[in-house]
C-alpha cells in the first residue's frame, strides 16, 4: 500500500499530440480516486503513465517515496484492470490468476493460497478451471479483478472496467468494487467517463478536460461547488442549466457573473418567478418529469412533480443560495 | 442458387464428375501402372485396370530399388525427402515467427525498412536466385548435405507476413497485461504468443511441408551422390535412363509412394486445424 503523487505531469505523444498538461494530484494511501471526463480528455493516458505503459514526458510520478518515471510496469508494484479484461485466452482462470505471481517467483504453495483467497473473495471458485471464453462478461470482469488482487499490489489501476457490461450488472459490480476496495484498503485510481459511476465510487474525484485538471474534490464538493462551467455541466444528471447572465439581468447579486448555473431540481414553477422559460419538450420519468426548453438563448431543464400543470411559458423561481456564478472570461467559479 | 430442377441437378453433377475425372485420371493411371510388370508397357498402350505385380513392384522399390541404374531404394529417398521437408517446414516457421515478432513488438531503427526488404524478397522465388545460391552453397561445401538442401529454402517472406498480420491482430491490452504481470519479451513470446498462434503454425506447417516435399529443381541441382537423392527428384532421374526404355511400373510405384506423405500430413493435421478452428480463442 502506498500513496501516489503526480507532480507537474505532462504527456506529449511522439506525433506531437499533447494529451496531458501539468497535472498535480496527491493521492493518499488507501484512497479511491476517480479520474472522470469526456472521451478523449486523457484519462487513459494519465492512468497508463502511472502504470508505466506510457512514458512520462514531463514531471514526476512517485509511488510511495519512489520516483517511478523510469521503472518498468512489473516493478512498480501496481495491478491494472482493463476495459476488455485482457485475460489470457489460452489459460484457465487459475492460470490467469497465477501467471503474474509465477513470473515473480512466488512459491507454489503461496500462489495456491492466494488464488484460493481471491477466488473466495470474488466468488469465482467454481470457474477456476474454465477458460475465459466459457465465462460471461461479469465473470470475466471478476477474474480480471482477481488477477489484480492476488498480486497484493500497492495500487489498483482501473481503466473503464465496467463499460463492457450491461447497465444492471454495471450497478452491482460498481458496488462490489467499492466494497472490495474498502475491505482491502488498497490505493486505487479508477478511470471512467460516466459521472454517475464516478460520483458513487470516489473518495475524491479528479475532473479532467482536454488533458487538464478542472477540479479535484470529494463528490459532494464537486457537485455543490463546481469549479468551472465545464465541471458544472459535466457532473450531475440531469445536467446543471448554464444560462448567460444577460438573459436574466434582474437576478440579484449576479452583476459580475458571465454565466449563471442552476440545477434543474433547484427551479420551481411560480407565477411571479423572475425567470421565464419556453417549454419545448417533456420527458416523463414516472416519479417526476423533466421539462426541457429555453431560458433566453440557452437550453434549460426543470424537474417537476408528475402531476404539475404545464403550459408553454413557465415562470420559474429558484431555491435561495442555489445559484452558481461563473466568470465571464475564464468560466471559473465566483464565490 | 436455390433452383431445384432435376435437369439442372444432373447437369451440375455431370460437370462435377467430369472435373473430378480430369483431375483424378493421371493419379489413376499412375496407380494402375504401378501394378503391372514392366513389359506390359512395351506395346505402347497404357493399361487402365490393375495388374498383379503390385506387391512385387512396391517391395522391390522400397527394398532394393533399381540398383542397375544406380538409384538407392525409394525408402531411402523418402527418408531424405522427409528430412528436407521437415527441415524446411520447421525452419521456415521458426525463422518467420521470430522475425515477425521482432518487427511487430520491438521498436528498432529501420524496422519498417527491414519489413519491406523481407516483403520485397517475395518477388524472388528460388528459381530466380538459383545460380548465385548454388555458388554460395558450393563454396560453403554444402553440396550433397542436408543443410545444403534445407537452408537456402527456409527464408519465407510469405510466412513472415502472415505471422505479422496475426500478431498485429492481437489486442494491445493482452501485451500490456503481460507486461504488468512481469513477462519479459521472451516470456511473452513463449507463454502468450506461441500458444495463441498454434493453429496458424499448424496451417503453415502443412503448406510448408508439402512445399518442401515437392521441391524438385534445387535437390536435382545440388545432390550428385545417390545417397542424397530425394524422391521427387529421383523420379525424374529414373525416367531418363540411357539405353533402355524407362521402367514405368517402377517409376509409377515411386510416384505413388511420393504422394503418400503429403497426403498423410494433410489428413493428420486437418484434425488439428478443425480442433483449432472450433475452439477459437481470439
Ligand atoms: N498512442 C497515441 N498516439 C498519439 N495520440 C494518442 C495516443 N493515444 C491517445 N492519444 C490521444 O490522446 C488523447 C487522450 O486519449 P486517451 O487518454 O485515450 O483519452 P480517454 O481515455 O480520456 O478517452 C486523445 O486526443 C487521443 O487521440
Ligand atoms: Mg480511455
Amino acid at each position: 500500500m502506498a500513496s501516489i503523487t503526480l507532480d507537474n505531469v505532462g504527456k506529449v505523444y511522439p506525433g506531437g499530440t499533447r494529451a496531458i498538461g501539468d497535472v498535480n494530484i496527491d493521492i493518499a494511501d488507501g484512497e479511491f480516486i476517480v479520474l472522470v471526463g469526456p472521451s478523449g480528455c486523457g484519462k487513459s493516458t494519465l492512468l497508463r503513465m502511472v502504470a508505466g505503459l506510457e512514458t512520462i514526458t514531463e514531471g514526476q510520478i512517485r509511488i510511495g517515496d519512489r520516483v517511478v518515471n523510469d521503472v518498468e510496469p512489473m516493478d512498480r508494484d501496481i495491478a491494472m484492470v482493463f476495459q476488455n479484461y485482457a485475460l489470457y485466452p489460452h489459460m484457465s482462470v487459475r492460470q490467469n490468476l497465477a501467471y503474474g505471481l509465477k513470473n515473480r517467483g512466488t512459491s507454489k504453495a503461496d500462489i495456491e493460497k492466494r488464488v484460493a483467497e481471491a477466488a473466495e473473495i470474488l466468488q469465482i471458485g467454481p470457474f477456476l478451471d474454465r477458460k475465459p471464453r466459457a465465462l460471461s462478461g461479469g465473470q470475466r470482469q471478476r477474474v480480471a479483478m482477481g488477477r489484480a488482487i492476488v498480486r497484493e499490489p500497492a495500487a489498483f489501476l482501473f481503466d473503464e472496467p465496467l463499460s463492457n457490461l450491461d447497465a444492471k450488472l454495471r450497478v452491482t459490480m460498481r458496488l462490489e468494487i467499492k466494497e472490495l476496495q474498502r475491505r482491502l484498503g488498497t490505493t486505487s485510481i479508477y478511470v471512467t467517463h460516466d459521472q454517475l459511476e464516478a460520483m458513487t465510487l470516489a473518495d475524491r474525484l479528479v475532473v479532467l478536460s482536454a488533458g487538464k485538471v478542472e477540479q479535484i474534490g470529494t463528490p459532494l464538493e464537486v457537485y455543490r461547488k463546481p469549479a468551472s462551467t465545464f465541471v458544472a455541466g459535466f457532473i450531475g444528471s440531469p445536467a446543471m442549466n448554464l444560462i448567460k447572465a444577460s438573459s436574466v439581468p434582474h437576478l440579484p447579486g449576479t452583476a459580475h457573473a458571465g454565466m449563471i448555473g442552476i440545477r434543474p431540481e433547484d427551479l420551481t414553477v411560480s407565477a411571479d418567478g423572475p425567470i421565464q422559460m419556453k417549454v419545448a419538450a417533456v420527458e416523463e420519468l414516472g416519479a417526476q418529469r423533466l421539462v426541457h426548453g429555453h431560458i433566453g438563448g440557452d437550453a434549460a431543464t426543470v424537474t417537476m412533480a408528475s402531476d404539475a400543470t404545464l403550459s408553454d411559458d413557465l415562470n420559474l423561481t429558484y431555491r435561495p443560495g442555489s445559484l452558481h456564478l461563473f466568470h465571464p472570461e475564464t468560466g471559473k467559479r465566483i464565490d | 442458387m436455390v433452383e431445384n430442377r432435376p435437369i439442372l441437378n444432373i447437369l451440375a453433377h455431370l460437370v462435377l464428375i467430369l472435373g473430378v475425372a480430369i483431375v483424378a485420371l493421371p493419379v489413376w493411371i499412375a496407380l494402375v501402372a504401378s501394378t503391372h510388370a514392366s513389359n506390359d508397357f512395351l506395346g505402347g498402350v497404357v493399361p487402365m485396370w490393375f495388374g498383379d505385380q503390385a506387391w512385387n513392384n512396391y517391395s522391390r522399390m522400397l527394398g532394393t530399388g533399381i540398383s542397375t541404374s544406380g538409384m538407392p531404394p525409394v525408402s531411402w529417398m523418402m527418408f531424405n525427402s522427409l528430412i528436407m521437408a521437415l527441415g524446411i517446414a520447421i525452419g521456415k516457421i521458426a525463422i518467420s515467427i521470430t522475425s515477425a515478432f521482432a518487427i511487430v513488438y520491438f521498436r528498432f531503427p529501420f524496422r519498417m525498412l527491414a519489413f519491406w526488404v523481407i516483403f520485397a524478397t517475395l518477388m524472388l522465388p528460388v528459381e530466380v536466385r538459383i545460380v548465385p545460391t548454388f555458388q554460395v552453397v558450393a563454396n560453403l561445401g554444402m553440396l550433397n548435405t542436408y543443410p545444403g538442401l534445407i537452408i537456402p529454402l527456409i527464408a519465407s517472406a510469405t510466412a513472415t507476413f502472415l505471422f505479422r498480420q496475426v500478431f498485429l491482430s492481437m489486442p494491445d491490452e493482452l501485451t500490456e497485461a503481460a507486461r504488468i504481470d512481469g513477462a519479459g519479451p521472451m516470456k511473452f513470446f513463449w507463454d502468450i504468443l506461441l500458444p495463441l498462434t498454434r493453429t496458424n503454425i499448424a496451417a503453415l506447417f502443412v503448406i510448408m511441408f508439402i512445399y518442401g516435399w515437392n521441391q524438385y529443381l534445387w535437390p536435382l541441382l545440388i545432390t550428385t551422390g545417390s545417397d542424397m537423392y530425394t524422391v521427387v527428384a529421383g523420379i525424374k532421374r529414373m525416367s531418363t535412363v540411357a539405353d533402355t526404355d524407362p521402367q514405368w511400373n517402377y517409376i509409377m510405384a515411386t510416384a505413388v509412394l511420393a504422394m503418400l506423405p503429403p497426403l498423410l500430413v494433410v489428413i493428420f493435421m486437418q484434425r488439428l486445424f478443425v480442433k483449432g478452428l472450433v475452439e477459437t480463442e481470439k
